[in-house]
């Protein structure tokens, strides 16, 4: 999977703005958004949110875990944890990268927003490397890993799978005697 | 007609229709261009760019363009013409004229149907009115049907006349007649000898987002450089700018206002526009400071550096302002702080004293990431190098294109690129006006100086263009007037010609009005 498509799927979560034009209530395939009266907070996918910001017809709130404190202290909790502590969002790194991209005005300290994010996201990443090389190493067979994202599972996706393909060809490879003999033999 | 509702009258009849956009080829123009664009995308406004570079490159964009679209918005072209007598338009095209040429030729303001001018009508146009220059061409007809507009009439009253009284009344309005147009024609001369310059196009169409409160930071900076590219260009006077720099300052503050809190600061990657007061020394910022006293027209034109005695008085300046030579050589970046901090101070103090009293101007900046400063100035020069570059392969539209792309911030290399291409404009004017100086190249002609550019002087090509070769004018001009002794020469225009094309041997010609004039009303 590329990380633009896992973009693309974040851009459907719901985010509020609030507009400054009005409209009336309008029918998607998806659900139902609006009606859009200026200056009252609305619901809306990520997607509409940007497209309507960048023709500036609304101004973006950010989300409730979008704060310098809360960030600070999941980022603390990270840390301090072995495993996966829960995600403020699914989508957190996405959501991230796009509101402060393009609506980093109506987000206060948005500089330090995105070194806590980064931060996060570091920590997590190594924690999932750190795990998928003890799996392929000590030759696991399963494991359990809560609490990951689309995304981070994206960046280990190719490597982990093509690695234990790798792996399981070796294995194969390793015991011709037994299988060959056993063919003979029948 | 002029538009007095900008929003209403303009905006909202071109909202829903598709547009042709022909923009003229100076950086006023591509401002405002870019401000309109905006304004399009934010409505998703269907329209075609198209660029002109003259009357010949507006008639042929004309009829290119005439059946596909209705509306015509032409930026900085077009005002003062009759523009219905040479495009020859359909009945049922509108232009939208948005141009700082002035004067407005009549027919344009007196035409309600076709032709709406997006200029303000207190701008200082003095148009002589309606009934000094057009008359009804009822009153041709030799009979008394009483039904006359022309000022020389008498009231009419019974149908039955004599006939003497008939004769007599008839020389009479001819008589009128005649006096009206002499007096038609003089209001006319009078009305369009001068050339001048009105507000900049950019800050109309800043107006007209500020009305639609669509108006961002990127706006209100492309109306500043609109602004100071007249400026830079001598095309407005030093009290016209200082107005409209005042209510660009309006508009700063109120933006600024709206974003700074003290405990959610901003950014760092917005777009911060400050007020500056700084100095005349075009691009020092990307630039060592060395090079760019000798490279401005004012200061270099002041100590006089083509001579020697010039660079030594160079010299004391920079020694009485205490400036090492090793710093003042370096690039401006990476000068010590300590000769950075009160750099503005120190140098308007010791230009006083060599006679520089306006080496601070006002003027504005923006500042965004953490290493992107500019001044207007410096946009404005490093997009009109963009703009009339000469390389090789380069055709006007692409240089258009160019030019325009380096107005956004996203495209912070392109703008590098014309600061580079700006630097060694600067320095070919330098050079070229130090020799024509040394070598006497400025002839007395009677009532006018001329200069001509011989084929082989170096960098001739970069002069081949008009804006270049306008800067190139005015500086020749002020040092000449700086290196003679003959007091007649600030009254006298300078007119100069270049080489345009070397296969096809063309010309470009260029006259400017003398140094003394301070008035906006140029020949």
């Amino acid at each position: 999977m590329d990380p633009s498509e896992v973009e693309f799927l974040a851009e459907k979560e719901i985010v509020k703005i609030i507009p400054n034009f009005s409209l009336d209530k309008v029918y998607l395939i998806g659900g139902d958004l609006g009606p859009f009266n200026p200056g009252l907070p609305v619901d809306v996918p990520v997607w509409l949110a940007l497209n309507l910001k960048q023709r500036q017809k609304c101004r973006i709130v950010p989300p409730a875990w979008m704060d310098v404190e809360k960030l600070e202290e999941m980022r603390d909790l990270e840390r301090k944890e072995e495993a996966f502590t829960p995600v403020p969002s699914p989508y957190y790194m996405e959501l991230t990268k796009l509101l402060l991209n393009y609506a980093s005005d109506n987000i206060p300290k948005a500089d330090e927003i995105r070194t806590l994010v980064k931060d996060i996201w570091d920590t997590r990443v190594a924690k999932l490397r750190l795990s998928a090389d003890s799996f392929i190493s000590q030759m696991e067979a399963h494991a359990k890993l809560d609490n990951l994202t689309l995304m981070e599972i994206n960046t280990i996706r190719a490597f982990l799978l093509d690695s234990l393909n790798c792996m399981y060809k070796l294995r194969s490879n390793l015991q011709p005697g037994s299988s060959k003999g056993q063919f003979t033999d029948y | 007609m002029f538009v007095a509702d900008i929003r209403k009258e303009f905006y909202e009849v071109v909202a829903h229709q598709r547009v042709a956009l022909l923009v003229a080829a100076d950086i006023d123009a591509l401002c405002a261009c870019k401000i309109l664009q905006a304004l399009f995308h934010c409505d998703q406004v269907q329209y075609t760019l198209v660029p002109v570079t003259g009357w010949q490159d507006l008639g042929t964009a004309f009829l290119e363009h005439k059946e596909q679209f209705r509306y015509f918005v032409l930026i900085n072209c077009g005002a003062n013409v009759d523009l219905l007598e040479m495009l020859q338009p359909d009945d049922d095209a509108i232009f939208f004229i948005c141009d700082t040429h002035r004067p407005v030729d009549v027919v344009n303001v007196y035409n309600d149907n076709q032709i709406k001018l997006l200029i303000k009508q207190d701008d200082d146009l003095g148009v002589p009115s309606y009934d000094d220059i057009f008359r009804d061409e009822d009153d041709e007809e030799g009979d008394d049907s009483g039904n006359e507009s022309d000022e020389g009439s008498e009231p009419s009253g019974k149908r039955r006349r004599f006939d003497e009284g008939a004769v007599e009344r008839r020389i009479e309005r001819q008589r009128a007649k005649r006096e009206w147009e002499a007096r038609r024609r003089e209001i006319l001369f009078d009305y369009e000898q001068y050339e001048y310059h009105g507000t900049s196009a950019a800050m109309m169409f800043f107006e007209l987002a500020w009305v639609l409160t669509k108006d961002t930071k990127d706006m209100l900076w492309w109306a500043i450089i609109g602004l100071t590219d007249q400026w830079v260009h001598d095309k407005i006077t030093h009290m016209k700018y200082v107005t409209d720099i005042a209510t660009m300052q309006r508009h700063v503050s109120r933006h600024n206002h709206r974003n700074e809190d003290e405990e959610n600061s901003l950014s760092i990657d917005c777009m911060r526009i400050t007020f500056e007061y700084d100095l005349r020394l075009t691009l020092y910022q990307h630039w060592s400071l060395y090079e760019s006293i000798c490279n401005s027209c004012y200061t270099s034109c002041n100590f006089k550096l083509w001579t020697l005695n010039g660079q030594k008085k160079l010299q004391e300046f920079l020694a009485d302002m205490g400036l090492p030579l090793k710093q003042v050589r370096q690039k401006f970046n990476s000068m010590d702080m300590t000769v950075k901090e009160n750099l503005r101070e120190v140098i308007e103090e010791s230009s006083n004293k060599y006679g520089m009293k306006d080496i601070r101007i006002q003027t504005f900046g923006v500042h965004f990431g953490f290493k992107n400063r500019f001044l207007a100035s410096d946009m404005v020069h490093a997009t009109a190098a963009l703009l009339e570059s000469t390389e090789k392969d380069e055709s006007d539209s692409d240089n258009f294109i160019k030019a325009l792309d380096s107005l956004s911030r996203s495209n912070l290399d392109r703008l590098h690129s014309g600061i580079d291409l700006a630097k060694k404009k600067l320095m070919a004017i330098q050079q070229t006006v130090a020799s024509c100086i040394c070598t006497n190249l400025i002839l007395s002609q009677g009532p006018f100086l001329y200069c001509y550019l011989m084929e082989g002087t170096p960098d001739v090509k970069l002069f081949s263009k008009p804006m270049a070769l306008t800067l190139l004018c005015k500086y020749l001009l002020k040092a000449f007037v700086h290196s003679t002794r003959n007091k007649r020469c600030k009254l006298l225009p300078l007119i100069m010609a270049a080489p345009k094309d070397i296969e096809k041997g063309t010309v470009i010609v260029l006259g400017i009005p003398p140094e003394s004039e301070t008035s906006d009303k140029k020949k």
